[in-house]
Formats: structure tokens, sequence, C-alpha cells
């Protein structure tokens, strides 16, 4: 009798969250591949069913690879760089001084501000004859205009934009670290370095992986970035596979293609967070 | 993913606005453009007139950056909430003709005596889609040569260069390392809108987006390859122009570096306003076997789904506009009526009149429905060839599976 009224209080609890998941979230990610079928430009009256063809011309159209590789490069160059930068910034606010929140709400500032305002800011950063970082190396780099530099131009104000979110998931692991365990191991003279790799680095383990998981998720659909401040120039050098797909959906207005892009990004992702998972489960296995 | 998702309630929300209303007997119609420059203000003075002009009818204008302005229109069209009269670029009308959202015009030109005989020839099919017309150009804009009137005195130079000879003569002449440090900072030319100067090349050698029928890439010719050939050796062999392009290199002959640069005629207010030196207009150099150049028209639609009443409203007021051209002309535009070009009001506008020069042998983009997604696949090739990144062979090659795998699919 209990447990029926449980249920129903939950269900009323959830019901409107639900409700709006199922409008907002289930039933475009279903219309979505429903438009993916189809040669449905947005103004067509009635678009033609095509079944997978899209797909087959987007595996066929170089510029979606060249969004892929573009984009993976972009993973590569943020996900493992980013979180070091956020495991060092951890380490650094674990030692108990003066002006640790301070710290950590700078640290933290940038992930709550909209990628837009961030990009704008970072546009005068990179300026070739003005920009505060050519003014510091005393150089006239053209950072966005140039085809080797502009991805990693891109990736570093990714990573000080997101560092901060990181930072705090392993912070709050380092804290849960035994202090007793750390203290007998320095009573019994082992070095902090040793501490570090031998007992912090393996009781974080599990931030590690669930910080790079998510990471790699959220590097695979960069878009802001570029969107803003290159609009995947030059050359699409900095063109990644959301952008292209914003570019196919609206500019040239095919809302099928671009449907079936998304799509295709999808089935890049899950498969990338499929391996991770296996990695994590092993590696989450008590030894 | 989330950006279709936002689709969906905005046409849910602007669904729910009311029509623009008529107010007793006046139809008040709405008019929408990109205009955010000097043009928008010469453009509000013409609405402001047709009100004053008549009783019946009252335009509402709303501009709106051409950045975003496309994709407003659109989804007013596919939600119904379009405006009564807008802008379209001429290389975009057949997208929209081609799935029936413009309202076809033959019959208001009929009944207002308007034909070819009022229009610029080459002007006359811009608006048009598979033999009828969905919208009256309004300008015809065609690429030009800015120069800097100064430095050429300066060098001696009497008359601005025509042909490829006198062009590169005279960018040679004019880059000069000035204060003797050994590099150059005065330069002949510079690249400034990759999509123009690579258009209008490709023209002037014989090369196409789209060969005569509109079904395949012309673009991978001899005379293409030569024209991108030719594009990048003003960087690496001739030395005249400096590697950069787009707003930068505008930016570098705005500011006396540079001695000529092609732009659109809608670049003079600027110039008008931030130039410290003399500059002058002419038209662009013939630079390959061609005599052509790229031009393209704002052109005033109708959406098809309006009444018959507003489709007339709106006619009225498209008719205005393309009879008072002069003010649009002040504006820093050419038209296409032949009398007002004739007119000494508009032979007295030195920039204009330089621009219009060349209205006997502009050449549109190709016209097809997919147009604006294969110009993207030209604008990388010369992108990438102006960048030193690929040779013209193998960014035209490039291009040419690009645009020959959408057309296919037409």
């Amino acid at each position: 009798m209990r447990g029926r009224h449980d249920a129903r209080a939950a269900v009323g609890f959830l019901a409107p969250f639900f409700i709006l998941f199922t409008i907002f979230t289930i039933v475009p990610v279903l219309y979505g591949f429903w438009m993916s079928l189809h040669n449905w430009h947005i103004l067509a009256k009635t678009p033609s069913f095509i079944g997978f063809n899209n797909y087959r011309v987007v595996l066929e159209d170089d510029r979606f690879w060249q969004a892929l590789k573009q984009t993976t490069y972009f993973v590569a160059l943020v996900v493992p760089a980013g979180n070091l930068v956020s495991l060092f910034l951890a380490i650094g606010l674990n030692q108990r001084y003066r002006g640790e929140t301070f710290y950590r709400v700078l640290f933290y500032l940038p992930v709550i501000t909209s990628i837009t305002v961030l990009a704008v800011i970072w546009r005068w950063l990179y300026a070739p004859d003005n920009g505060l970082i050519n003014h510091l190396l005393g150089s006239q780099i053209r950072w966005l205009d140039n085809v080797e530099l502009v991805m990693p131009a891109l990736a570093l104000m990714t990573i000080w934009w997101g560092a901060g979110g990181n930072m705090l998931v392993y912070l709050a692991a380092l804290k849960a670290v035994p202090a007793e365990i750390l203290e007998a191991a320095s009573l019994d003279g082992s070095t902090s370095i040793h501490r570090f790799f031998r007992m912090t680095l393996p009781t974080i383990r599990p931030a590690i992986l669930f910080c790079v998981v998510l990471s790699i998720i959220a590097s695979f659909q960069v878009f802001g970035q570029s969107y803003i401040l290159t609009n995947g120039g030059p050359a699409d050098r900095s063109l990644t596979v959301a952008l292209y797909m914003y570019q196919m959906g609206f500019g040239q207005y095919q809302l099928g293609y671009a449907s079936a892009v998304a799509y295709v990004l999808f089935a890049v992702v899950l498969a990338f967070t499929l391996i991770q998972f296996r990695v994590l489960r092993k590696s989450l296995q008590p030894d | 993913m989330k950006k279709f998702v936002c689709l969906l309630p905005l046409i849910a929300l602007v669904g729910c606005r009311p029509p623009a209303a008529s107010v007793g007997d006046v139809v008040e119609l709405r008019f929408w453009n990109g205009f955010s420059g000097p043009d928008g203000k010469a453009m509000e003075q013409i609405v402001r007139d047709f009100n004053a002009s008549q009783k019946d009818v009252r335009v509402k204008m709303q501009i709106i950056p051409w950045s975003t302005y496309y994709d407003k229109v659109t989804l007013g069209i596919a939600s119904r909430d379009a405006p009564d009269i807008f802008v379209l670029h001429s290389h975009r009308v057949p997208e929209y003709a081609t799935h029936g959202a413009l309202a076809a015009m033959d019959d208001f030109l009929t009944e207002s005596k308007m034909g070819p005989k009022d229009f610029v020839p080459l002007a006359w099919g811009a608006g048009t889609w598979q033999g009828k017309r969905y919208g009256l150009p309004l300008d015809c804009h065609p690429l030009g040569m800015y120069y800097n009137a100064d430095m050429f005195r300066k060098a001696g130079i009497s008359k601005p260069p025509e042909t490829k000879e006198e062009f590169l003569a005279v960018a040679k002449k004019l880059t000069q390392d000035t204060d003797g440090d050994g590099r150059t900072d005065q330069w002949g030319f510079a690249i400034t809108d990759l999509h123009l100067v690579g258009s209008t090349l490709l023209f002037q050698y014989g090369a196409s987006l789209l060969d005569k029928e509109g079904k395949r890439a012309a673009l991978d010719t001899p005379g293409g390859r030569e024209a991108l050939g030719f594009l990048r050796s003003l960087v690496t062999e001739h030395k005249v122009a400096p590697e950069t392009s787009g707003d930068d290199s505008w930016v570098a002959f705005q500011t006396g570096k540079v001695g000529m640069a092609f732009q659109g005629i809608w670049m003079i207010d600027g110039l008008e306003r931030q130039a410290t030196f003399q500059y002058a207009a002419a038209p662009t150099p013939i630079l390959g076997p061609e005599k052509k150049v790229w031009a393209g028209s704002h052109i005033l639609s109708i959406p098809a789904y309006l009444g018959a009443d507003r489709q007339k409203a709106a006619w009225s007021f498209i008719r205005y506009l393309s009879d008072h051209s002069l003010a649009w002309a002040k504006g820093g535009q050419v038209p296409v009526r032949p009398n007002i070009l004739n007119s000494k009001e508009f032979q007295d506008l030195r920039v204009q009149r330089e621009f219009a020069k060349q209205l006997g042998y502009v050449q549109y983009e190709p016209s097809s429905p997919a147009a604006n997604q294969i110009t993207t696949y030209a604008d990388i090739a010369v992108q990438s060839v102006s960048q030193g990144l690929a040779t013209p062979e193998e960014a035209l090659a490039t291009a040419t599976t690009r645009v020959n795998r959408v057309m296919e699919r037409q």
C-alpha cells in the first residue's frame, strides 16, 4: 500500500521533467532522425523521402571527413593537456593556504562565462597588430589566419575556458584521499613525488577517467569557438563537425543533410564513449 | 542536434504573432533588408518619401544585418510570417523560387508597362528563374577598382591601369620600401574579398562555377588554373601584394599602405569617412582574355503566399523604389534604369559613375538553386591557392568534385 503511494508521488515529482524532456529532447531527436531520411530543404513543402541516401553522401563528403579530422585533432589537443592543467590547478589548491576559496572561484569563473563572450575577448588577445599575446611575445603572429596555428589557438582558449570545471572534480577527489595513509607514508620516509604517484594517483583514478570521458564527449561537439572566431577558416582548417552541421542546416538550409551529419557525429561520440566505458569498468575493478 | 531543437519552439513562437494589420483602408506593409550601412539611411529616406507620396500604403522598414538576415527571412517564409517585401541577392533568387516561396511578378510588370527597355540589358535577367520573374533588380553592383590617387600622382602615374600589363607595371611601380629597411611597406595591390576578386579572375579567364546548362562545374579548365595561378603570383612571383586578404587588406588600403584594391561600390562610405588621402575609382582592370567583371544585384521580392491585394500594394512600393533609384545611387549604389544612369545627377557621382561603366560586360553568378552552397566550394579553392596551401590544379579539382556531387543531387 505504502509502496504504491510512494510510486505515485514519485511519478508526480518526475512528471514535469519527463514531459519537458520528451517535448524538447526526445521528440526533436527522433524528428531529427526522421528528417535525416529526407531531402529536406527548409522551404520544401513536401520533402522527399530518400532513405539512408543522406548518410551515404555524408560518408562520401570530403568536407565532412576534413571536419572530423580537425575535430579529432582538437580533441587530441584539448583532452590530455586540459586534464593535466585541471589536475595541476587542483593539486595547487589542495595545499591549505589563505585565499584558497578565492583562487577556486577565480579559476572556475571562465567555466560559467558564455563562450560567445570569451570568444570575443580572445579575438582581441589573438589580434595580430595590437593583441595582448603578440604584444607579450613581441611578435605579429596571425594566430587565427594561420592554417597551422588556428586549431592550437582554439584549443588553448578552450583549455583555459574549461580547466576550472574538471579542477573541481579533481579537487574533490584529492580531498578524499585518506590523510592518514599519506601521513604514514611520509613518516616512513617516502618523498612527496613518490606519494603522489604511488598513492594519490591510484586513488583518484576514477575521477581522472570520469573527467577524460566527459571532456572527450564535450570536445567532439566543439562549436562556438570556431563559429565565432574563424567560421571554419582559413581553408576549412578549423571546420569542426558541429560547425559543418550548423552550416549545412542554417546557411544552406539542408536540414535533412545536416541531421544526417548530426547522427554520424552522434555515432562517432557513442563509439568513443562505449570504448571508454569498457576501459573504465576494467580499470575500476579491484586489483 | 540542439540547433534543430531550437527551431521548433521558434516556429511556434513566431506563429503566434498577429499578422501585420491593415488600419482602416491603409495597407501596412513590412519591408526587410540588410542595409545596415549608409545605404540604410538612403533607403529610409526613400521609404519616408514613398509614405508621404500617397495615402493607401504605409511601409515599415526593418534593417537586419546581412549576417543573420537570410536565416530570419527563410524562417519567416517557412512559418508564413515573412515581411511583405524583402531584399534578396540575385544569386539567391533561384533557391527561393524553386521552392515556390516567391510571388511571380510578370503580370505586375505587364500592367505597369515595364519591360526590358527600362533596364540595363544584363541586369534584366537578375531576379528571374526558369523564364519567370520573381523579383525586380534595384541596382547592379559590379566589382570595381579603388586607387590611392595621391600615391599615383607621387609615382607619376597618370591614369588607372586597364590591362594586365598596365596593372602589373603600375603595381610594381607602387610597391616600395619607403623607409629603406629592406622590407616592403607600400604595396601596389592587395587581395581583399576573396570571393569577389576570385570570381572576377575566373570569369576573366573564361572559367565559371557552372557550365552554360547550369549542370556541372566549369572551374577546372586551363583558364581557371591560370586565373588562380595569376592571383597567387601577385604575392609570390611579382611580389606586388602582401600575404593578407579580406578585411586586413582593405584596412591596409584605407590607411594608405596600398595603391590599388578591388572592392564593391558599398565601400565608398567607409572611404569617405576614413581615408586620409585622395582616392578615386575606376573599372576593374581586365587581367585575363575575357572582358568580364563580377556583379550582383539587390532583388526586391514578395512572398508567394501573400493575398492579391497585399501583393499589389507591395508591387506599388517596389515600383516606386525602382523609379526613384537615383536616391539609392546617392547612398552608394549603381541603379539599373538607363534614364537614371544617363541623368546629369548620376553622372556627377564620381565613384558610382566609374563603377557603372562596367554595366555592359558584368557577369552574374550562375543561376542555380544550389548557388549558395557551391559558391562556398569555389571560395575555398580560391582561398587555398591564395594562401599557398594548394596548387590551382589541386584546389580546382577538389572544388569540381564537390560542386558536381551537389549538382548530381539537384
